[in-house]
Parts: structure tokens; C-alpha cells; sequence
């Protein structure tokens, strides 16, 4: 046993000695294909801008919270003037051809 | 692992796994590069993954021997182990010293439990995990495979004393 593991372990040594004269190939050059991060990016941010011109709403302005009721009134001298007023609500609305129905 | 810490593993093993390549391959060199190269790609872009650090060796040449028998079986050059002991008979007439001839008249997977052992100083044990074969199994292939190489020496040098 002991002679052919002599056997064996020489013609192993002497495939060693003849490897040594192999020429060993350069260690290649390996790019590693990388992930093109730049794409699934640009497809986010353009989701992102899209989702914000979607949900930006016009800003609409607001109406005044009170009503101004402009209304021709007869003063004591029997003078007409032009009362101002501000207010929440119309209480009273009445049509400005109302008095064409009263009075003719 | 990082890229730069495999890459600088596989230079350390570089000369080492080219041999082994090149074994698997059955000497034929052009091919070993290629298995080499494919077999580096694999591990650089993480499509084999090492899980234990201390077992590098054994990683890297379970994916060379993989990768080899993959391009060996496209090229129609892969024997499968029952089809290969009869090679050794047929052509015993061609019997010359011959390191690499002797060793192709093993069956695959005598020549590389004998090449894991006694070339690249690995254990039976090592062998047999990356052989993916029993302990018991990669014995029977280690005794069978040194007593064939035993005879297949001998026979050569007979024949080179007798001038053939």
C-alpha cells in the first residue's frame, strides 16, 4: 500500500514539475455589468412630477365674506344718496324694478 | 462580500483554479479559459454565492468542475461514469508516459478525487463535497482510482524499458 501510494504521489509530483512550464493566462479583466440605476430613477421622478402637476389645483379666490348692498335711499330733504352697506347676509333683497310694479 | 474582496480572492486562487479548469476540461487549455472566465463572472456578478468563507477553495472549484461539465456536455464531451470505464480498455494500446493521457483513462471521477488529493492537497472528505458524493463514495472512487493509475504506470513503464 504504502508503495503504491509512493507510486502515485511521484507521478503526481512529476505532473506538478511539468504544470510548472504552463503559462497561466493573464486574471481577465471582468466588468461586471452594473444595474442601470438611471432608469428605473428617471421613471420615479417622472411618476413623482406627474403625481404633482395631477394634484396641484388651481387656487381659486376667495369670496368676500360679506355682501355689500349698494342702495338709493331719499334723505330728509327729500335728497337722494347712495347708502353703503356691509353685511353677512341679505336679509331684505328687493328687486331694483320693484318700484316699476308699485308705482305705475 | 464585497466585488474588490472576491476579485482579490480569485487572484489568490487564480493559478490554482486555472490548473484545476484545465483538468476538468481534460487539458485542453483554450476551453479551461473559458470555463475560468464564465466561472469569475458567476461569482463577481453574485450568481454564486459564498456562504462559508473558510470553505473559498472548495466554492471555487465546485463552480469551475459545474461550469466545466455544463460546456463539456454542450460540446458533446462529457462522459457520463458508467460510460467511461470501458474507455480504459479500449484503448490500452495507446499507453505511453503520458501524465495527462494516464489520467484521461480514469473515469472523471477517479481522475478527480486523485487530482483534489493529491494535487491540489485536499482531503477525501473535501473532494467528496465538491464532488456532491458520499465520504464513502468518494473512498471507493480514491482506492479504485489509485490502483487503476497504480497498473496504468506501471504498464507504461514496462512498455518504455521494452522500447515500445
Amino acid at each position: 500500500m504504502e508503495n503504491e501510494d509512493d507510486l502515485i504521489k511521484g507521478f503526481f509530483k512529476d505532473l506538478k514539475r511539468q504544470d510548472e512550464s504552463l503559462s497561466i493566462p493573464k486574471f481577465p479583466e471582468t466588468k461586471v455589468k452594473s444595474f442601470p440605476w438611471w432608469i428605473p430613477m428617471g421613471i420615479a421622478a417622472s411618476f413623482i412630477l406627474g403625481a404633482f402637476l395631477l394634484f396641484q389645483r388651481p387656487e381659486v379666490p376667495e369670496a368676500p365674506a360679506d355682501v355689500i348692498i349698494i342702495s338709493l335711499q331719499e334723505n330728509e330733504n327729500h335728497e337722494q344718496e347712495i347708502l353703503i352697506e356691509e353685511k353677512a347676509y341679505i336679509d331684505i333683497w328687493e328687486s331694483s324694478t320693484s318700484s316699476l310694479l308699485t308705482e305705475f | 462580500m464585497k466585488h474588490s474582496e472576491l476579485e482579490n480572492i480569485l487572484k489568490n486562487y487564480h493559478r490554482e483554479a486555472y490548473l484545476w479548469s484545465r483538468q476538468c476540461c481534460g487539458f485542453e487549455d483554450e476551453l479551461a479559459k473559458d470555463v475560468l472566465q464564465q466561472s469569475y463572472l458567476k461569482i463577481l456578478e453574485g450568481k454564486a454565492k459564498l456562504r462559508y468563507p473558510e470553505k473559498v477553495k472548495l466554492w471555487l472549484f465546485s463552480i469551475i468542475r459545474f461550469t466545466a461539465i455544463d460546456e463539456l456536455r454542450k460540446n458533446g464531451k462529457w462522459l457520463r461514469l458508467e460510460d467511461s470505464f470501458d474507455l480504459i480498455e479500449q484503448e490500452r494500446e495507446e499507453v505511453e508516459m503520458d501524465y495527462q493521457k494516464l489520467l484521461m483513462r480514469l473515469s472523471p471521477m477517479q481522475r478527480e478525487v486523485l487530482l483534489m488529493v493529491f494535487y491540489h492537497q485536499m482531503t477525501i472528505a473535501e473532494a467528496a463535497e465538491i464532488l456532491q458524493i458520499g465520504l464513502g463514495t468518494a473512498r471507493t472512487h480514491y482506492e479504485r482510482g489509485k490502483k487503476k493509475l497504480k497498473e496504468l504506470i506501471e504498464t507504461s513503464q514496462t512498455e518504455a524499458e521494452n522500447g515500445k
